[in-house]
């Protein structure tokens, strides 16, 4: 697994993204923030978060983690999915933060984090491992 | 090219093609169309730049990426000469500046790759590959140094304006106090003062 980037980031970004999703319960439940509440709780006192946001971390977490574990070519292919979900997210996060339409409680960290996110998942999927075919791709 | 220093490249790439997109619902039709194709073609080139082994068009996309910083400093150099702000109004600071940054980076970088490949018949050493902790390392650092250049940048643009924080709007919106009594500032004499 050390030798791919793919497998690599996968099974690391999964652990990450599972643990941020977990400490996430702790953050909405301190606040009494409700399932698709556009004023999140914050999670290290930085990125808002509700409950539909933790859901999606913990299912982004596993996908990530299981996939990290399991090959080159699925750690490959989430990757890529994952990280252009994430850009999507990241743009329409530009626009409904501050809106009703913000079911998952984004705030301008998260917007960050997303594209960081993107940025690392999209380069390493597309860019590593080229031996090895994507099913995605 | 190192594989690492690509990925860089195809950062800046998307980076700055992701803020001139951000800018063409908010500028005029004639600069929104420059902007659109400008920012499609930076993306695509940067999702091309992870994706295949090899630069696609170094020289061309050298001269694309710095026609926007030449075009875009005459605007405002002329525009402080003519004393008509209202032009540099047309591109905000924020966003063209950050946009300027990224594609300053690339000009740097393609220079270096072309110089280093001038002559044909004596290329440069192929890079070895990077250990796969060393990559993802180098990719996680460019990764966060990118998004937080460009989150700012978008969130300046016309679709930032609506992500503003919740209590952003109460401070900067509250109407001024109005006196309902014209007569309030006037300093009539008193007693003491005839």
């Amino acid at each position: 697994m050390t030798k791919s980037p793919n497998r690599l980031l996968a099974t690391v970004f999964g652990a990450v993204y599972l643990l941020v999703g977990l400490l996430g319960f702790v953050a909405t439940s301190a606040a009494g923030v409700g399932f698709f509440d556009p004023d999140g709780g914050l999670l290290l006192g930085l990125f808002e978060v509700n409950i539909f946001h933790n859901i999606a971390h913990l299912l982004i977490g596993a996908a990530l983690l299981i996939a990290g574990l399991s090959n080159v070519r699925a750690a490959k292919s989430v990757n890529i999915a994952v990280g252009a979900a994430y850009l999507l997210l990241g743009i329409i996060g530009l626009f409904i933060v501050d809106s009703p339409a913000n079911i998952l409680a984004i705030n301008g960290a998260d917007n960050v984090l997303h594209f960081a996110s993107a940025a690392v998942l999209l380069a390493v999927g597309l860019g590593a491992d080229k031996n090895v075919r994507a099913s995605v791709a | 090219m190192p594989q690492i220093t690509r990925t860089w490249l195809g950062f800046a790439a998307i980076g700055a093609g992701l803020i001139h997109l951000a800018l063409v619902t908010s500028s005029p039709l004639p600069v929104a169309v420059v902007l659109a194709g400008l920012g499609i073609a930076e993306f695509g080139w940067g999702v091309l730049t992870f994706a295949r082994d090899r630069l696609v068009g170094p020289r061309i996309v050298r001269a694309a990426a710095l026609a926007p910083v030449i075009l875009w400093s005459l605007l405002v150099v002329g525009a402080a000469l003519l004393d008509a702000t209202w032009l540099t109004s047309l591109l905000p600071l924020i966003p063209m500046s950050i946009a300027t940054i990224l594609e300053l980076f690339a000009t740097a970088v393609l220079s270096g790759h072309l110089r280093r490949n001038q002559d044909p018949d004596n290329p440069p050493p192929t890079p070895e590959a990077p250990t796969a902790g060393r990559y993802l390392l180098s990719i996680l650092a460019g990764g966060v140094l990118a998004s937080a250049l460009v989150t700012p940048a978008l969130a300046a643009t016309e679709a930032g304006r609506y992500a503003q924080s919740h209590g952003g709007h109460h401070a900067e919106f509250v109407p001024a106090q109005v006196d309902d009594d014209p007569l309030s500032d006037l300093v009539l004499p008193g007693h003491q003062q005839h």
